[in-house]
């Protein structure tokens, strides 16, 4: 007995809980615990009228704690954290029990150790909440504004429509000038503008604005702080680090194209080119293709080169890379237009132009391209012989023929890769996917947000996109970006680790534990202690193991807290 | 088979030759009342690939064709399946008159 008031609610679910626990026996079994002052059982805990009675409860037995045995955190956590708030709790002393996924929907055979199970896991709640202590929400300023990273087509877009918001910019480029991929390929598809002048236009407009500075042949080397406020430094061609305070950062680094290794599909053959190497000798020469001075009569194009491989191996290349279908069949009515008597053969796995883009296949075949279906078991082959490229193929639509091309060209049609950027992932601790590109929090809902509050991927750093879908997410991060720095401040969850000083004695150990570079070493007195960064912590406790001094702990989930709830869940069994 | 792009070539100068939305469904091969299995979409196949051997070999079945336009009717990708039949018989006599003149 701790003298604590905790009130618990036992909800049937509307059956969900009570078909398979007993749900009275449940609430009558808490009432024997010694905190406990109030039960009751709910039909629907998470109704207006259930949470208008439990608040009526807490406020009149004045309880200090309460235990709702529900569905899974994840769904009411927010839910009855503000209904707690409401009835003038603090929100951090409410304890959500899961019996539905964990317990009723798990157990469907056997209601007696069901409910057995769902007293043990109520008992672990109550427990766990008699040792609850009030915690404050963290309110933390936010600087209007933000560093994008990478100065693309995507980092471009997300600059100007930060700068609208009245957010500064500063836009950093690792390469000598802007715009990134799309300036080299010429034409691009759906509306045949040319890449280049749509970098350009972009790159006057980032220049006529006051409130965005661009700084070419830089790249960031150091961050620190948190959302709202990063402290970070940026090398200048010349050497210098230049300091600069920002909010939120965008991270547009983009992709890099895939490149054969040697003799895959003939890759090094003289007449053996990527699809990037084309579009850039196409958007050189003016008028219909040459090739090494000599006019190009047939092509035959490889697709889902480097993309859409078996998973085995260190890093997976698995996914499509959606541009490559739309841009090749987009090339090849280019190629018709200049001169309709070139003939070309697509040798495809699926052809993917989804959507809109499906006008394209369209105009391709009906600019005389054929395509020609081959299977990942059974691969085309590329080689010389006599003087020419040979490309041979098995014909579905022949029922598996070999078919045998002599084209002047043959063209790869190469997938996106991850860009190589260590330091960049070190130094703002971005999350990796297993295919290499940056990670978002969630596929659906928050695109483009990292685990990295503040921090925002966006373009094909993220994953394989078009130039549409690229600036969609980049104008998706400035919706995100501008609802964080235009409001001022941020709340935080408070749950987060914390250190003893009288513990720590500094080994570092947790410092190399935390995946979010939340731990710094600070001066204490004589001694050097290590430090929580509150507003970078997660809460997710990897540096509470690793502290041989048990000096660091997750609040809201004390090493107290823990063992009192294992006591609960084994008592009667040890 | 290999791919003839002079063939290819000279369907294209023989007339309407136009297979390429064919999608190879089999349709109009179920369809035809003559029961003419090469007809239209395996022939169209070796056509649009220029495979010059198999296409003048099956002139037999290319000039049976009744053009009754059955399958054409019921084509789902619209292939004017009757027109490329007629344009091939004129490409097919072009090449006999071409080996002819030889
Ligand atoms: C051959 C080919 C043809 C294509 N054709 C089309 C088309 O016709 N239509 C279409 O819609 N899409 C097309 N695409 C897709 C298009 O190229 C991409 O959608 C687009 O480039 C994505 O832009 P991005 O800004 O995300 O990345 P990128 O263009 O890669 O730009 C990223 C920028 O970030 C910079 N950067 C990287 N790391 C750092 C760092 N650490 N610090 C600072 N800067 C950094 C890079 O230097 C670069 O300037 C094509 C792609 C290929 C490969
Ligand atoms: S877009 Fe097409 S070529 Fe590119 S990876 Fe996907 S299926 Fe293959
Ligand atoms: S019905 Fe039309 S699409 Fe189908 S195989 Fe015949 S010609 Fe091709």
């Amino acid at each position: 007995m701790t003298g604590r008031k905790i009130g618990v609610v036992v909800c049937q679910c509307g059956g969900n809980i009570s078909d398979y626990v007993d749900t009275e026996k449940v609430r009558a079994e808490a009432a024997k615990e010694g905190d406990v002052v109030s039960t009751q059982v709910q039909m629907f805990a998470c109704s207006d009228a259930a949470q208008q009675a439990v608040i009526q409860e807490i406020r009149e037995k004045k309880l200090d704690g309460i235990v709702v045995c529900s569905c899974s955190p994840k769904l009411h956590t927010a839910t009855f954290r503000a209904m707690a708030e409401r009835a003038g709790l603090n929100p951090y002393e409410y304890t959500q029990v899961n019996l539905r996924e964990q317990c009723s929907w798990a157990h469907t055979h056997d209601r007696a150790a069901a409910t057995e199970k769902g007293i043990r896991l109520v008992r672990a709640g109550i427990a766990k909440t008699a040792l609850s202590r009030p915690l404050e929400k963290m309110r933390v300023e936010t600087l209007p504004q933000a560093l994008v990273i990478g100065a693309g087509i995507a980092g471009l877009r997300s600059a100007l429509a930060l700068s609208d918001l009245g957010i500064s910019v500063h836009l950093i480029e690792r390469a000598d000038r802007p715009g990134g991929q799309v300036r080299r390929w010429g034409t691009l598809f759906p509306n045949d503008k040319a890449g280049k002048d749509l970098i350009e236009d972009l790159v006057r407009r980032v220049h006529e604005r006051d409130n965005i500075q661009l700084y070419l042949g830089t790249e960031l080397v150091e961050r620190s702080g948190r959302v709202g406020a990063f402290s970070v430094k940026v090398r200048a061609p010349t050497g210098d680090l230049i300091s600069l305070d920002v909010g939120a950062i965008v991270v547009a680094t983009g992709f890099e194209p895939y490149t054969p290794a040697a003799g895959e599909f003939g890759y090094g053959l003289d007449g053996v080119l990527t699809l990037p190497e084309l579009k850039e000798l196409l958007a050189a020469t003016p008028g219909p293709l040459v090739y090494r001075g000599r006019p190009v009569r047939s092509i035959a194009y490889v697709y889902c080169v480097g993309s859409r491989q078996p998973a085995e191996g260190g890093t997976q290349r698995t996914y499509c890379s959606r541009y490559c279908c739309s841009a090749t069949s987009h090339l090849a009515t280019v190629v018709t237009g200049l001169d309709p008597a070139v003939h070309q053969f697509h040798l495809f796995r699926d052809v993917r132009t989804y959507g809109k883009y499906e006008a394209l296949y369209e105009r391709a075949l009906k600019g005389g391209s054929v395509f020609l279906r081959y299977s990942e078991e059974d691969l085309p082959t590329v080689v010389r012989e006599d003087g020419g490229l040979v490309v041979r193929i098995h014909d579905r639509l022949l029922a598996g023929e070999e078919v045998e091309i002599r084209p002047d060209l043959v063209v790869l049609v190469t997938g996106m890769i991850p860009r190589a950027n260590d330091d960049l992932v070190r130094n703002l601790k971005l999350p990796i996917g297993p295919d290499g590109f940056f990670r978002e929090v969630h596929v659906k809902l928050r695109p483009v947000e990292t685990v990295v509050d503040g921090v925002y991927i966006v373009g094909t750093a993220q994953g394989p996109k078009n130039v549409a879908e690229s600036v969609a997410t980049a104008l998706a991060s400035v919706s995100k970006a501008g609802a964080l720095l235009l409001k001022g401040y941020v709340d935080l969850d408070p749950l987060v680790a914390r250190v003893d000083p009288t513990l720590c004695e500094w080994c570092g150990e947790c410092q190399t534990a935390c995946p979010y570079g939340a731990i710094d070493e600070v001066e204490y007195g004589d001694r050097h202690i290590a430090q929580v960064n509150a507003v970078l912590c997660k809460g997710e406790g990897a540096c509470v193991p690793a502290c041989p001094k048990a000096a660091i702990s997750v609040q809201g989930y004390t090493n107290e807290q823990i063992t009192s709830m294992i006591d609960a869940l084994a008592k009667e069994v040890a | 088979m290999k791919v003839d792009t002079g063939f290819l070539e000279s369907l294209r100068l023989g007339g309407e030759f136009d297979a390429r939305l064919c999608m190879n469904c089999g349709t109009c091969t179920a369809l035809c009342p003559l029961g003419l299995e090469i007809l239209p979409r395996r022939l169209f196949r070796h056509a649009l690939l220029g495979d010059r051997e198999r296409v003048l070999g099956e002139s037999e079945a290319i000039f049976s064709c009744l053009l009754c336009r059955l399958c054409e009717a019921n084509c789902p990708a619209g292939v004017h399946i009757a027109e490329n039949v007629r344009s091939l018989r004129v490409v097919l006599n072009g090449e006999a008159r071409g080996l002819a003149e030889a």
